[in-house]
């Protein structure tokens, strides 16, 4: 009698998804991590990026981008898409960029690998 | 003697659908080639992007003339040869060795898949550095992607074998090299086989992609060198070389092999010859 | 009876469910520990024997080189670029390649011409036509985009083909005989019958167009994993050109068994039986 009852109940319940499923999910999960988590982590920490002095700019801006490290050429490229390269401020580290639009702004202070924003005086 | 008219007509027919049945494959190359024809006559692109057909022949006929298409080609068959003989031997001893023991298998398995997944090209840059541009950089990347295709089906093929064909020789008194001569060895030819078959193939256009980017001589050379002369007639040329090597020893070499083989040991296997 | 006999059938699965579940975590131990036996032998060879730094480095620099490469957000664009232009490709090739695989495969006559055509193409693989690619489209992603759908698309095609002509006549005669339209046939015979073997071509051609990828990408060098490593060749950047070889193996196993082999297993087990 118990045996039927808890056969009923195991009918009842839903059962987990099969292991193929389970790895289809995991591996979505995986490459969606990849394409898009070091992104996401940017956008999550843009407000800590930006200077509280270039926060809510209307118009274009000049900036300073701070790196935590030695840019490579691959980082200089990048960095240069948002605005016009205008030469190094000090060190390697410190990038000044002119003409930075409020939009640009926004999407430099998104990337993950930009330690700061700094107005440029 | 109507009955015989008939069979007359029935019979030509039917030698008449063999004949259009073996021509058939030819179509589509010669609907490529007229498509080519009447898009160079109707568009006449520069030379550069599609040469005429003539000019293609022509430019493969001037590189034989001079000798230097034989040149390429010994020197890329060398290197297939090479590589394949170097990844057949290896991959048959290695998958024995593994196959004939189970937990060994067990345990190479998740490394086999690992770098399976990187054999091939992937290896270049690393290997540059320790042998340098040439034949030697082509052996290797050949007997990697050969190695690991033949190794694996190897290792399937002795596995596959069944127990009851093992424990019978043992039952009569052989020993275990005994067991593997007589009946592992031939129960795993068909999968040997395939993976010869398909390592060849693989070998061959893993050849192809690292003599493109490392190397002095070879059809892979070849096309890639004359892309800085914009010489698309020769890249063409040696592309379809290629191609007919690869469908050559495909067919002449290697399905004569393994049918052959099969027929000789009775073997009950349904030989994929579509895969 | 005995304690054990009487014990249900739910009840035998739910404890076998239960030893699944505890078994889980050594399968994974299972898988990661020749990985480990390997690091490992790695870390003595490289101990005991001189090497110069441009042969051979550490497991250690690997680990610092990847770490590096990820916090600067190189190696995110780079995997990335290369997982993109991968699905990208995938996606293109199975629109394109499935519906020729169909029309194709319906009729036997053109089954049989395409057959050697197809194996001919794929005989000059998708990396030697790379030359007049680049002669045509420059050192550009259409470049890179176009040799891996052509390596993608040729086992499509193939498979596709095969798929279709093995549905054994009587279930389009039967549903004809009905008064099926073409449409409808497509819908409930052909693309459930040939699935699985779409997916396998589906699982062929990226392998074939993965590796056809890097090779492209070492070429063309316009971002990409293969960029990354043949770029890294040339400032001797022994470390980096493993880590990339080891990031490439890793996504490819990720796609394939995580992705592509589950669903290829779905749809065997759901649409396999017309394969009997």
């Amino acid at each position: 009698m118990s045996d039927m009852q808890s056969a009923r109940r195991d009918l009842s319940c839903p059962t987990l998804p099969g292991p193929d499923v389970r790895k289809i999910i995991a591996g979505v999960l995986l490459i969606v991590l990849v394409l898009f988590g070091q992104q996401l982590y940017g956008r999550v920490t843009a407000a800590g990026r930006l200077n509280p002095a270039l926060q809510g700019a209307t118009g274009p801006r000049n900036v300073i981008v701070v790196l935590d490290f030695i840019p490579d050429r691959f980082h200089n490229e990048r960095v240069a898409e948002y605005g016009v390269f205008a030469g190094r401020d000090g060190t390697l580290n410190r990038i000044r960029l002119r003409n930075v639009s409020p939009d640009s702004l926004a999407r430099l202070a998104a990337v993950a690998w930009v330690a700061r924003i700094e107005p440029l005086p | 003697m109507s009955m015989a008219k008939a069979s007359n007509r029935s019979s030509a027919r039917r030698a008449l659908d063999q004949v259009a049945w073996r021509l058939l494959p030819l179509v589509p190359f010669a609907l490529v080639l007229a498509a080519w024809i009447a898009y160079w006559t109707i568009a006449r692109p520069p030379p550069a992007t599609l040469p005429a057909v003539p000019d293609v022949a022509a430019a493969l006929w001037e590189l034989a003339a001079k000798g230097e298409l034989a040149t390429h080609v010994a020197a890329s068959l060398w290197r297939l040869l090479l590589g394949v003989l170097l990844g057949a031997i290896s991959g048959v001893i290695g998958g024995f060795i593994v196959g004939l023991n189970r937990s060994v298998s067990e345990f190479i398995s998740p490394l086999v898949v690992f770098f399976n997944a990187i054999s091939g090209i992937v290896w270049l840059p690393l290997v540059i550095g320790w042998l340098g541009i040439g034949t030697a950089l082509a052996v290797f990347l050949i007997w990697n992607t050969v190695f690991f295709i033949v190794f694996q089906n190897t290792v399937l093929g002795v596995q596959l074998v069944p127990q009851v064909y093992e424990q019978g020789v043992q039952a009569l008194g052989g020993g275990r090299w005994e067991t593997i001569r007589t009946v592992i060895l031939p129960g795993a030819l068909p999968y040997i086989l395939t993976g010869l078959r398909s390592g060849l193939g693989f070998g061959w256009r893993a050849l192809i992609a690292a003599e493109l980017v490392g190397a002095t001589t070879g059809l892979g050379q070849m096309i890639f060198g004359a892309t800085e002369y914009h010489r698309s007639d020769i890249i063409i040329g040696g592309c379809l070389i290629i191609g007919v090597i690869a469908i050559a020893m495909d067919r002449w070499l290697l399905l004569p092999i393994e049918q052959r083989t099969i027929e000789r040991w009775g073997l009950v296997f349904d030989a994929r010859k579509e895969e | 009876m005995s304690a054990s006999a009487a014990r249900s059938a739910p009840a035998r699965l739910r404890e076998h469910r239960k030893g699944l579940a505890a078994g889980r975590p050594l399968r994974n131990l299972k898988i990661l520990l020749p990985f480990a036996v390997l690091v490992a032998a790695w870390w003595a060879i490289y101990l005991s024997v001189d090497f110069s730094p441009q042969v051979l480095v550490s497991p250690l620099a690997v680990w610092r080189a990847f770490a590096h490469l990820v916090s600067h957000g190189v190696m995110a664009e780079y995997a990335s670029t290369s997982l993109r232009m991968i699905g990208f490709a995938a996606l293109l090739s199975l629109l394109v390649g499935v519906p020729m695989g169909f029309a194709v495969g319906i009729n036997r006559y053109a089954a049989h011409a395409l057959d050697g055509f197809l194996r001919f193409l794929q005989g000059i693989s998708g990396i030697a036509w790379l030359p007049l690619a680049i002669i045509w489209f420059g050192f550009t992603h259409t470049t890179t985009l176009v040799i891996v759908i052509y390596t993608l698309i040729v086992p499509i095609v193939f498979n596709t083909m095969i798929g279709v002509r093995a549905i054994p006549e009587a279930y389009t005669l039967a549903l004809r005989s009905l008064g099926a339209s073409r449409l409808r046939l497509v819908k409930d015979v052909y693309l459930p019958g040939a699935l699985p073997s779409i997916v396998v071509g589906l699982r062929l051609g990226m392998g074939y167009g993965w590796r056809a990828l890097i090779a492209a990408e070492m070429l063309v060098r316009k971002g990409g994993l293969g960029d990354l490593i043949f770029g890294a060749r040339t400032f001797g950047q022994i470390d980096r050109i493993i880590t990339g070889m080891i990031v490439i193996g890793c996504l490819y196993i990720v796609v394939d068994r995580l992705i592509i082999q589950p669903i290829e297993n779905l749809t065997i087990a759901r649409w396999g039986v017309l394969r009997q």
